[in-house]
């Protein structure tokens, strides 16, 4: 975080910042729209992206540009995603976290009140993680192989969401395994699927067809499926809820 | 003939073992833990908290879970089971653990009845979601707290005792 002064929105030109449907997530409107979150740390950018502060009254309040093309959760959100369960005060882990770029737009979502636990198996990613996580008190780091949730049990509560981005062949049955043991029942997930980590011999719906069924077997409902055109190729994010309450009997 | 099942929760901040109410078979308890499940109150008249053991320093809880991620019995666990699982009497003790290897290695160690998988992990996730609740002076900030220090000084060591440098698989 080198940068300093005011970000670079539209030349020094008022922007204005608008809520999203979603919540915790923000429009800013300036010479090109772009997406943003409200920064948890003012003054400091994470992985060099702009930032931009708007008084409102006696508080100024800072913004931090987010990538689509960076990032498959601001992909999703551009692509129209109906719900990402991802908002302020909810208790998320993230499987997958890398250096925690996304990660950090996870937290400024969540806010303070919020938590995010953020795995990540590279120690290279990890040290970056770790960095990120030292300024942002609602990321707790877990450098372990989300393979094995029983290894970081002592480290996680019961969470609203889990989202994935392993990248892995079996992630469906990472991100159940961790489901089993960390998802509150009702609670939802929120999966980025790269066709080719799984199969790269089929055609791509037909992995992303395979993986929506292996969620079913697992309690997984699948609700919700979208590609990231034109932000990744061949990207699926599926969302669902885990362990759904029975349906009320008239 | 009753059964007594305990059931073993580790956390951040510390071991806790919680008792279950008594039945006369473990294969009943499954319906009754799930019903309840959700709600604080109904889940308490379940599952009641028996024994807390604190971790004293930040030290202390990164070396009991250097050994719970590895499947081992630290000495810490090991005296706090000792002191606070019944002995075997009219009731039969049983322990309900999270993982079969830490399962297999106490069921050596003290000779306990261990139970792991199905009823056990439906009542472990009702103590993740009411732990805070569950024990007397913690609170949901101090049990997330105690997890966020501990997170960190884990994954430092992870990263810091990474000798060759070389990648693990990226994930």
């Amino acid at each position: 975080g080198s940068r300093g002064g005011r970000g670079g929105f539209g030349g020094g030109r008022k922007v204005l910042v608008e809520p999203h449907r979603h919540e915790g997530v923000f429009i800013c409107r300036g010479k090109e729209d772009a997406l943003v979150t409200k920064n948890m740390v003012v003054g400091e950018s994470v992985y060099g992206e702009k930032r931009m502060s708007v008084e409102e009254g006696e508080t100024k309040i800072e913004y931090r540009a987010w990538n689509p093309f960076r990032s498959k959760l601001a992909a999703a959100i551009l692509g129209g995603v109906d719900q990402i369960h991802i908002k302020p005060g909810a208790k998320v882990m993230y499987l997958g976290a890398a250096s925690g770029t996304t990660v950090s737009h996870v937290s400024d979502i969540v806010g303070p009140e919020g938590l995010v636990y953020a795995v990540e198996f590279s120690h290279r990613s990890g040290r970056d993680l770790l960095n990120v996580a030292k300024k942002r008190t609602n990321i707790i780091p877990i450098i372990e192989d989300a393979r094995h949730p029983h290894k970081y049990r002592m480290l996680v509560g019961m969470v609203d969401v889990i989202f994935a981005d392993v990248a892995q062949p079996d992630q469906t049955r990472i991100v159940a395994l961790n489901a089993h043991n960390f998802l509150k029942n009702g609670g939802h997930f929120v999966i980025s699927i790269k066709a080719n980590c799984i199969d790269s011999t089929a055609a791509p719906e037909a992995v992303f067809a395979a993986e929506v069924k292996k969620m079913s077997s697992e309690n997984m409902k699948p609700q919700e499926q979208l590609t990231l055109e034109p932000y990744e190729r061949d990207h699926a994010v599926v969302v669902g809820i885990y362990r759904p309450p029975p349906k009320q009997k008239k | 003939n009753m059964v007594l099942l305990h059931v073993l929760f580790e956390h951040a901040s510390g071991y806790a073992l919680f008792a279950v109410k008594e039945v006369e078979e473990i294969g009943m308890l499954l319906p009754q833990v799930e019903e309840c499940v959700l709600s604080l109150s109904k889940f308490n008249s379940m599952v009641s908290l028996a024994a807390f053991f604190p971790f004293k320093s930040a030290q202390g809880a990164l070396e009991n879970m250097n050994a719970i991620s590895e499947g081992l019995v630290h000495a810490d666990l090991k005296l706090f089971l000792d002191t606070n699982v019944p002995r075997p009497g009219k009731k039969k003790p049983v322990v309900g653990v999270s993982d079969a290897k830490i399962g297999a290695a106490l069921q050596e160690e003290f000779g306990m009845s261990i139970q792991t998988g199905g009823v056990v992990v439906e009542i472990l996730r009702g103590i993740r979601l009411h732990f805070h609740a569950l024990v007397k002076g913690l609170t949901a900030v101090a049990a997330s707290k105690a997890q966020l220090g501990l997170g960190h000084s884990y994954s430092r060591a992870k990263v810091k005792f990474n000798v060759n440098r070389a990648d693990n698989m990226i994930i």
